[in-house]
C-alpha cells in the first residue's frame, strides 16, 4: 500500500455491534468503495474452554466440546471422545460405531442447512433463509427424539453412545431425509441457478489450493479447489463406520479456474457434501447391527486414564477439528487439552482474501468460508 | 441465448416463491398450541424420594455444580433432600444417568421461565412435585 | 458660560414639555391599538376568505383531506405495511403478525406506538436541526404526489397538464434527503448508505422516466389523469409490456426494496442512511418507504393497466383498487425472491438493460401503430 493511498483511507469497524457480526469484529481500511486492509479480531466470544476442560472428568469433557459449536454438536464432541478412547485403548461396540457415524452425518447436514440460510440472509434473501431452516427442524426433532435435547445433544460418550435408536427415531430421521431430498432441487434452483446469486458470488474470494494449504484451510473450503482432502478417507477411524459405506469424497472441479475456488464453488461443494452425507446415512441405515450400545467395561476404564497423550480428530462440517489431550497417571481430568477449531484459519485468511474487494462483498467473502465464532475463540 | 436462460431461471425462482406463498405456513401459534415433547426430553428434573439412597452420585456427576444435597433432611428411611439451581443446570442428563436407584428423572417440562433469578432455585418441595398452575391469558387457557 | 446655559433653559419650555407627555403616550397607545386592530381585521378577513373559499370548494377540501387524500392514503399505507408483512411471512413459510387485532391488523399501531414512545438519541456528531427536520420533509415529499393519482376520473384531488413530470420531480428529492440524512448523522455507515441511495436514484431515474414516456406518447398527454382516461379500449400494457417491466424494476430500484436495497442493506451497511435515526424519525422514514411503494403501484395501474377501466359494471374505484392490489402483490413477490445485488451492478445493469429495453419497446410500439391499420383508432388519445 503506497503512502498516498493511506491518506485517503478511512478505518471502519465491521463489528462487534454490526448486525451481521455476531461475536467478531474486523477493522477494515477502506479507500472509496474498496477495502485495502482487513484486520480480523478474535476474542469477542472467548469462553476459556481449554482451561475449563482441565477441571472436567472425561465423561463431562464432551459437554464442553459440544458447546464449542452447537450447530455440529455430534461432530464437535467426537474428537475429545476419540482422544480419550485412544489413551484408554478401548474399542466401542459395532452398533455404537454405526450410530455415531449416522448421527455425525445428520449433524453435518443440519449444520450445512443452517449455513445455506445464514449465507442467504447475508445476501439479503430471507425466504431462502427460512426454507432450509424449516427442513432443519426435522433433523432437530430427530435429535430431540434420540437424545432429549435439540442442540446440546451429548450423544457420544467414551466407550459407546448414551442413547439407542428406536422405531420413532428411525421414522423421524427417514422423514427428515425424505423431505430434504424432495426439496434439494428447489434449493438448487433458488441458490445455484438464481441469477442474482451468481452475480454476487462468481469470482468472489478466489484462491488456489496452494494458498488454502498455506493458510491452513480445510474441509469444504479446500475441497472446492478440486482436491479430495477429507479426514474420513485419509485417516480411517477405528471407532467410526465409514468403511462399511461405498462413497467418494465430493470435489468441485470448475473448468473456468481449475485448482481454484470462488464463493460460488464453495456453495456447490456444500451441496455435494449434503448429497454425500445423505448417501452415507442411506447406506448405513439398513446395516445397523444388533448389540449393546455401550461397553460398560470400556466406559469404566475411562474413569481414570493412564498417562499418555492422544490426538483425536474428525472431519467437521467446516474442516478438520482436533483435540490434543495429555493425561497423567490415574488422572480423573486431563492435564492439558488443546482444541484446534477449523474456523480460526478461515477467519484469519480474510486478511489475504478481503483486500481488493468492495465493501459490499466483504460479508460475502466472510460468509462463503462458513466461519463460526465459537471455533476461533476457545 | 444466455439472456433467455437467465429469464428462465428468474421465472423458476418466481414459481417457487409463489408456490410457497399459497401453501401452508410451517409455524404454529406457540402460546396457544404446543408441540409434543418426546419421552426422552431433558427438561426439569423430578426427584422421587422413596427410591433415593442419599448416595450423592448425581452431585458428583454434575459438571456445573447445579445440585446440592442435604443428607440431614430425611423424610423416609435413608433419603436426602436435593436442591436444584436451574440458573446453572445445562440439562446434560449425567445426573439421571448416574442414579442407579431410579430416584431422579428428567420430565418433558421445558418452559422454566420465572420472574426472578431466585425463583429458579428449586427447593426439595418443588423438585419432588410436577404441579404447575395452568396459565391463562385473555380468557384463553393454554397447556 | 453661565449666561449661555440660562439662555438655553429660557428657550426650552420644560413645564410645557412635561404637560405634553400624556398626549404623547396616548398617541402611542392609539397607534398600537390601530395597528393591532388592523392586523386583527386583516387576519379575520383572511379567515373569512379562507372559510368562504373552503365552503365554495368543499369538495376539493374533502378530497384533499379525507377520501383520496391524506386520511385515505395513510390508511392505505397502514394496509400496505400489514399486507407486505403478511406476504413476506407467507413467502418465508411463516404466518406474519397475528396476535393484535384480527389477523394481526392492529400490529402496525402497536409498532408505531412503540417506535414513537422510544427515546430519541441524536448522535454527538449529528446536526441536530437537520436530523429533526429531514425525516418529516421526506414524508412530505413522498405524500405530495398522491394528489395526482387518479383513483377514478372524479376522485382525483387535482390534475395538471404536466402532473406526470411533477410526480417524478417530487420523487427526485427523496435521494437528496437520504444523502443529507446520511451526511448529517455523523456516522460512516450512514454516509455510505446515503451515497448508495443517491447512486440508486441515478441508476433508476432515467429508465423510470423513459418507460413512462411510452404511455405519455400513446395518450398524447403528460397528465396522469388523461393517460389513464385514454385507455378505454386498450390497456397500454398490451402495447408496452417491456416498458411495464422496466418501470416496475426501476420503481423497485428507486424505492430501494430487496434486490436493490443496497442503501439499507442490513448485512453490509447496518441500516444504511437510516442507521442513526431513532424513535419517531425512524418511523417517518419507514412510512415513507411504504408510501413510495403504494405510490408506484398506483402509478403503474394508472399508466399501464387502464386506470379505472376494467370489468364493465364494476364501480370504477373498485376496478382501480383491485388492479392496484394485484400490482402491489406482484411487487412484494418480486422484492422477496432475489438476492441483493451490489451497488455497481445495479447501476451497470439498469443502464445497460433497462434503458435500451424501454426505448426499444417504445420504438417498436410506434412502428406497430404506424403499420397496423385500425390500431390507432382504438387508442382514444390518438397516438
Amino acid at each position: 500500500m503506497s503512502p498516498d493511498i493511506r491518506d485517503e483511507a478511512v478505518e471502519m469497524w465491521f463489528g462487534p455491534q454490526h448486525v451481521s457480526a455476531h461475536g467478531w469484529a474486523a477493522k477494515l481500511t477502506v479507500v472509496g468503495d474498496f477495502i485495502v486492509e482487513c484486520d480480523p479480531h478474535a476474542g469477542y466470544f472467548h469462553r476459556s474452554a481449554e482451561k475449563v476442560l482441565e477441571f472436567r472428568t472425561f465423561k463431562q469433557g464432551p459437554l464442553v466440546l459440544e458447546r464449542m459449536c452447537m450447530l455440529e454438536a455430534f461432530l464437535a464432541e467426537y474428537p475429545y471422545i476419540s482422544a480419550v478412547e485412544q489413551i484408554a485403548g478401548v474399542e466401542v461396540p459395532e452398533r455404537a460405531k454405526v450410530l455415531r457415524t449416522i448421527m455425525m452425518e445428520a449433524s453435518r447436514i443440519h449444520s450445512l442447512q443452517f449455513w445455506w440460510g445464514q449465507f442467504s440472509a447475508e445476501l439479503g434473501l430471507f425466504a431462502m433463509t427460512l426454507w432450509p431452516w424449516v427442513d432443519r427442524e426435522f433433523f432437530l426433532d430427530t435429535f430431540e427424539e434420540l437424545t432429549g435435547s435439540r442442540h446440546a445433544v451429548s450423544f457420544s460418550t467414551p466407550g459407546g453412545v448414551r442413547y439407542d435408536f428406536n422405531e420413532k427415531v428411525l421414522k423421524k430421521l427417514d422423514r427428515a431425509l425424505q423431505r430434504l431430498e424432495q426439496h434439494l432441487p428447489k434449493f438448487k434452483d433458488m441458490l445455484l441457478r438464481s441469477p442474482t446469486f451468481r452475480m454476487r458470488t462468481k469470482g468472489i474470494a478466489l484462491f488456489s489450493y496452494e494458498d488454502a494449504l498455506r493458510w491452513g484451510l480445510s474441509g469444504p473450503n479446500i475441497k472446492a479447489c478440486g482436491v479430495p482432502m477429507d479426514l474420513r478417507k485419509d485417516w480411517p477411524d477405528l471407532n467410526l463406520a465409514y468403511d462399511l459405506v461405498d462413497w467418494e469424497v465430493p470435489v468441485v472441479d470448475n473448468p473456468d479456474h481449475p485448482g481454484q475456488s470462488d464463493a460460488y464453488d464453495r456453495m456447490v461443494q456444500r451441496f455435494l457434501e449434503v448429497e454425500t452425507s445423505i448417501n452415507i446415512i442411506r447406506q448405513l441405515l439398513p446395516q445397523i447391527p444388533e448389540g449393546p450400545i455401550v461397553d460398560p467395561k470400556a466406559r469404566a476404564k475411562t474413569n481414570r486414564l493412564p498417562a499418555g497423550e492422544a490426538y483425536g480428530r474428525v472431519e467437521g462440517t467446516r474442516g478438520v477439528t482436533t483435540v490434543w489431550l495429555k493425561t497423567t497417571e490415574k488422572a480423573q481430568t486431563p492435564y492439558r487439552a488443546k482444541i484446534r477449531g477449523p474456523c480460526f484459519a478461515s477467519y484469519y485468511s480474510l486478511k489475504h482474501l478481503v483486500p481488493g474487494s468492495t465493501f459490499a462483498d466483504f460479508i460475502v467473502v466472510f460468509g462463503s468460508l462458513d466461519p463460526y465464532p465459537g471455533w476461533w475463540d476457545r | 441465448m444466455g439472456m433467455i436462460r437467465v429469464l428462465g431461471d428468474i421465472f423458476r425462482v418466481l414459481k417457487h416463491i409463489v408456490r410457497q406463498t399459497f401453501s401452508r405456513p410451517f409455524t404454529y401459534f406457540y402460546p396457544f398450541e404446543d408441540r409434543e415433547y418426546p419421552e426422552r426430553t431433558r427438561g426439569r428434573h423430578i426427584h422421587i424420594r422413596e427410591n433415593c439412597t442419599a448416595c450423592g452420585q448425581c452431585v458428583r456427576a454434575c459438571p456445573v455444580v447445579a445440585i446440592r444435597i442435604d443428607k440431614s433432611d430425611r423424610k423416609y428411611e435413608k433419603d436426602a433432600a436435593l436442591y436444584f439451581d436451574y440458573t446453572r443446570c445445562i440439562f446434560c442428563g449425567l445426573c439421571v444417568e448416574a442414579c442407579r436407584f431410579n430416584a431422579l428423572f428428567h420430565t418433558p417440562v421445558v418452559d422454566l421461565s420465572e420472574p426472578s433469578r431466585e425463583a429458579l432455585h428449586y427447593d426439595p418441595e418443588r423438585i419432588e412435585t410436577l404441579e404447575r398452575e395452568p396459565l391463562e391469558w385473555r380468557g384463553r387457557r393454554f397447556r | 458660560m453661565n449666561a449661555l446655559l440660562l439662555q438655553l433653559f429660557d428657550n426650552i419650555d420644560i413645564i410645557g414639555w412635561l404637560r405634553g407627555i400624556p398626549d404623547w403616550i396616548h398617541g402611542i397607545i392609539v397607534w398600537v391599538y390601530t395597528l393591532a386592530v388592523g392586523v386583527f381585521n386583516w387576519a379575520w378577513g383572511v379567515f373569512v376568505w379562507a372559510w368562504n373559499l373552503a365552503l365554495d370548494n368543499w369538495l376539493l377540501l374533502f378530497k384533499a383531506i379525507v377520501f383520496p387524500g391524506l386520511v385515505f392514503v395513510l390508511m392505505l399505507i397502514i394496509f400496505d405495511v400489514w399486507f407486505t408483512r403478511k406476504v413476506w411471512g407467507r413467502v418465508q413459510a411463516r404466518r406474519g403478525p397475528f396476535h393484535i387485532g384480527k389477523y394481526g391488523g392492529l400490529q402496525i399501531f402497536a409498532d408505531a406506538i412503540k417506535l414513537i414512545s422510544k427515546e430519541i438519541i441524536i448522535p454527538r456528531g449529528a446536526k441536530r436541526w437537520m436530523y429533526r427536520l429531514l425525516p418529516s420533509f421526506l414524508l412530505l415529499v413522498v405524500l405530495t404526489p398522491f394528489a395526482f393519482v387518479p383513483w377514478t376520473s372524479e376522485w382525483v384531488i387535482t390534475d395538471l397538464s404536466v402532473s406526470l413530470v411533477l410526480v417524478f420531480a417530487f420523487l427526485t428529492a427523496v435521494p437528496v434527503i437520504s444523502l443529507l440524512t446520511g451526511w448529517i448523522s455523523g456516522s460512516k455507515y450512514t454516509l455510505v448508505g446515503g451515497f448508495r441511495a443517491a447512486s440508486n436514484q441515478f441508476a433508476a431515474e432515467i429508465p423510470l422516466i423513459v418507460s413512462s414516456v411510452g404511455p405519455a406518447l400513446l395518450a398524447g398527454s403528460l397528465s396522469v389523469l388523461q393517460i389513464s382516461q385514454a385507455q378505454t379500449h386498450l390497456w397500454y400494457v398490451v402495447l408496452l409490456p417491456v416498458c411495464f417491466v422496466t418501470f416496475l424494476v426501476s420503481a423497485v430500484i428507486s424505492i430501494g426494496l430487496v434486490p436493490f436495497d443496497a442503501p439499507v442493506a442490513d448485512s453490509e451497511v447496518i441500516f444504511g442512511w437510516r442507521t442513526e435515526l431513532s424513535g419517531v424519525y425512524f418511523t417517518l422514514t419507514y412510512f415513507a418507504e411504504f408510501a413510495k411503494q403504494v405510490l408506484y403501484s398506483a402509478l403503474i395501474v394508472a399508466l399501464f393497466f387502464g386506470g379505472e377501466y376494467g370489468v364493465p359494471g364494476f364501480p370504477p374505484f373498485l376496478n382501480f383498487f383491485l388492479k392496484f392490489l394485484v400490482v402491489l402483490f406482484g411487487m412484494i413477490i418480486v422484492t422477496s425472491s432475489f438476492y441483493r445485488i451490489r451497488q455497481d451492478q445495479i447501476v451497470k445493469y439498469s443502464w445497460r438493460y433497462l434503458l435500451p429495453l424501454s426505448m426499444l419497446n417504445i420504438i417498436v410500439a410506434l412502428l406497430v401503430l404506424a403499420y397496423v391499420p385500425g390500431l390507432a383508432g382504438i387508442l382514444a388519445g390518438g397516438g
